[in-house]
């Protein structure tokens, strides 16, 4: 099994008729991902390769059916076409742009939430199943670091995802699936609602959390963890122990929460909830070989 | 985007909010000038962005013009910055207020505490309690009755809490016209006259949101060094530290993971300059910048996707070929079309290693002094 996305996925990708978009798409379905149409406002009846183009999602939807949405668009048109995709009834979207200002944001996440849909990002490379379907930028064919196995990962950062990932295959692992959640500061599906995914999934052995300064997402996992409801073993590589305070939403996620959003404090609370911690991606395999 | 409390201050001002009379003075050499028409006692406020600027000696209240010269004075050179002059309230009671956003729940987050003036990030960890919350969709509306009912809960009187409540109805509008991440009032003062004040602003909008805000630039005034606003106007966020090694990392993540490496390996880090994302086309120009920031070694580091090594290396090689600089360049660069970066590169006597733990032990060791090129 896998999480999020899987072979009988059917995927509609917006900006498909973009650079980058249709690049990507190609690799997606190139990899085994159901790609059943493209949306771009103004391009209907385009096809971009034997994909067929429709200018709004209604209009994709009237000819196909499509369980999730990929965006190839720019930030500033993130909110209307989410929006748009879980009023058609899509309840899984992967936003890859960076920058989506805030309060469209905050409506994004809200809506998400009162509709139970899975909204991944903004601001990351997506999601893959290994060996099944991806919806993002993942250079698969790179071997070193795209191997199926039992190891979920799940990361806010879209630079270190194929740093530790090659850790994981290295020390003879591999993984289920990599869930980018993002690194902007409103992501729209946070790590502690992946658990239950990860926890249900019988294929995942163990989870690896990339996280980092700021926030209060690693705490919130520690407290899923406290309470008993996830129960795999888990191991969480975090960034930026030694920085310099300043991170972008430390202040006012840190007030909201009454936690600091330091490393020092995540790993407190994540070791106290009987999570692993790598100082460092190097020290990710030996931590899972004791587990798995 | 975080603006001055002068800034926020102006924006309080024109929408209702009173705050203390005051000037801001530009240049040390009109404080002199300015302190003549100045009532005491006064409180001279250093205009940066960082906090705790009391700890630091940089929030003064003076009791005459000497005194407030030679403060003024003092506070302007050590901050190298702007001044702000007010007039000193008399303080009978200090709250805290702020509107803010909660990601978790995708809401505006209105905050109060009877607690004003302290850290409140001290006061969420050890006494939760004594924040009252109110939370609000992005589009829904603070009524004076839902605000007055949050000032009541921390102990303010009927009329108080209703004066109050429009100061509190004021800043959600403000925050929601200005995409603002925070608008904050601590303190939020009842003078000894039972009038509200304002005694300190904080304004931060959002980065994303801006091109919805053409009046707010970032002028030179907002960075830290000439060198950080440089790197901004040509596109590419970047940091300047005090140590050895110059960072080019593609992506703030990897990044965060190379720096605690190079602490835990004994090194320092120059500068941070981020090479993902876009970027990765701007080799040339990125390795120009870091060069001219004369780093003792500079490390490069990239795991790359979108980000093409092959392109990066292309970039770095022509910057490399102009410079020729005498300074070593680690370099851990992997990714798509990871092969071609290491010709490209070839002959240039760079360190080239596949792991960053590699690089960076590197690039430590050669800070120290190990050898020569």
């Amino acid at each position: 099994m896998s999480i999020i996305i899987d072979g009988n996925t059917r995927v509609v990708v917006r900006g498909i008729t973009g650079k980058e978009g249709g690049y990507w798409t190609e690799k997606m379905q190139a990899y085994g991902t159901q790609i059943v149409a493209g949306v771009s406002p103004g391009k209907g009846g385009a096809t971009v390769s034997g994909i067929p183009v429709y200018s709004t999602v209604e209009e994709a939807l009237r000819e196909h059916t499509a369980d999730a949405s990929m965006l190839f668009i720019p930030p500033r048109a993130v909110k209307d076409a989410v929006l748009a995709d879980l009023a058609a009834g899509i309840r899984t979207v992967v936003v890859t742009a960076e920058g989506v200002p805030l309060y469209d944001a905050l409506e994004i996440r809200r809506a998400a939430l009162a509709l139970h849909a899975t909204v991944i990002g903004s601001n990351t490379t997506g999601v893959i199943s290994l060996g099944k379907a991806a919806m993002g930028f993942f250079p698969y064919w790179i071997e070193r670091i795209y191997r199926r196995g039992n190891v979920g990962v799940m990361t806010r950062s879209g630079s270190l995802t194929n740093e530790v990932t090659a850790e994981i295959v290295k020390a003879g692992f591999g993984v289920t699936s990599i869930v980018g959640v993002g690194g902007d500061s409103v992501t729209f599906t946070r790590f502690a609602e992946l658990l239950p995914l990860f926890e249900a999934d019988p294929e995942t052995h163990a989870v690896v959390m990339i996280g980092e300064i700021g926030g209060s997402m690693e705490e919130e996992v520690a407290s899923e963890i406290a309470a008993g409801r996830f129960t795999k073993p888990l191991v969480a590589s975090l960034g930026g122990r030694t920085a310099p305070a300043g991170t972008r939403m430390g202040h006012a996620g840190a007030i909201i929460n009454g936690s600091s959003g330091t490393v020092q404090e995540k790993i407190r609370v994540l070791q106290a909830a009987g999570a692993m911690i790598a100082e460092r991606p190097s020290a990710i395999g030996g931590l899972l070989r004791s587990v798995i | 985007m975080q603006l001055f409390e002068y800034q926020a201050k102006a924006i309080f001002l024109a929408a209702g909010i009173p705050v203390p009379q005051g000037c801001l003075v530009q240049d040390p050499a009109e404080l002199a000038n300015v302190l003549q028409n100045t009532r005491y006692p006064c409180v001279l406020k250093a205009q940066v962005l960082y906090g705790g600027r009391g700890k630091k000696g940089l929030v003064k209240l003076v009791q005459d013009a000497s005194e407030a010269l030679a403060e003024g004075k003092r506070i302007m050179a050590a901050a190298s910055c702007q001044l702000l002059i007010e007039d000193a309230a008399e303080i009978a009671k200090e709250i805290y207020v702020s509107v803010t956003v909660d990601p978790v729940l995708g809401e505006l987050v209105v905050m109060v505490c009877g607690e004003g003036g302290m850290e409140i990030e001290q006061v969420a960890q050890t006494q939760p309690e004594a924040l009252v919350k109110l939370h609000l969709p992005v589009d829904g509306n603070l009524t004076l009755g839902a605000a007055a009912e949050m000032l009541c809960k921390i102990g303010l009187d009927a009329d108080l809490a209703a004066s109050g409540a429009k100061i509190l109805g004021t800043m959600f509008r403000l925050a929601r016209e200005n995409d603002a991440e925070l608008v904050e009032i601590n303190p939020l003062v009842v003078t000894k006259r039972g009038e509200w004040l304002a005694c300190d602003g904080k304004f931060i909008l959002d980065d994303g949101a801006l091109f919805r805000h053409p009046e707010w630039v970032k002028t030179r005034a907002y960075f830290k060094s000439d060198r950080e606003y440089a790197a901004y106007q040509a596109g590419f966020p970047y940091l300047q530290f005090d140590g050895d090694i110059g960072l080019m990392v593609a992506g703030a993540g990897l990044a965060n993971v190379v720096y605690d490496m190079v602490h835990d390996f004994g090194g320092t880090v120059a500068s941070y300059l981020e090479f993902g994302g876009p970027n990765y086309h701007k080799g040339r120009q990125c390795m120009d910048f870091m060069l001219a920031g004369k780093p003792k070694v500079v490390l490069i580091v990239s795991y790359g996707t979108i980000a093409r090594v092959d392109v990066m290396a292309r970039g770095i090689a022509e910057s490399l070929h102009e410079n020729r600089p005498a300074i070593p360049i680690v370099c851990v660069l992997r990714g798509t079309n990871e092969e071609q970066a290491e010709d490209i590169l070839g002959g240039l006597g760079l360190y080239f290693f596949r792991e960053s733990e590699d690089g960076v032990r590197k690039a430590v060791a050669l800070a120290a002094g190990e050898g020569t090129k």
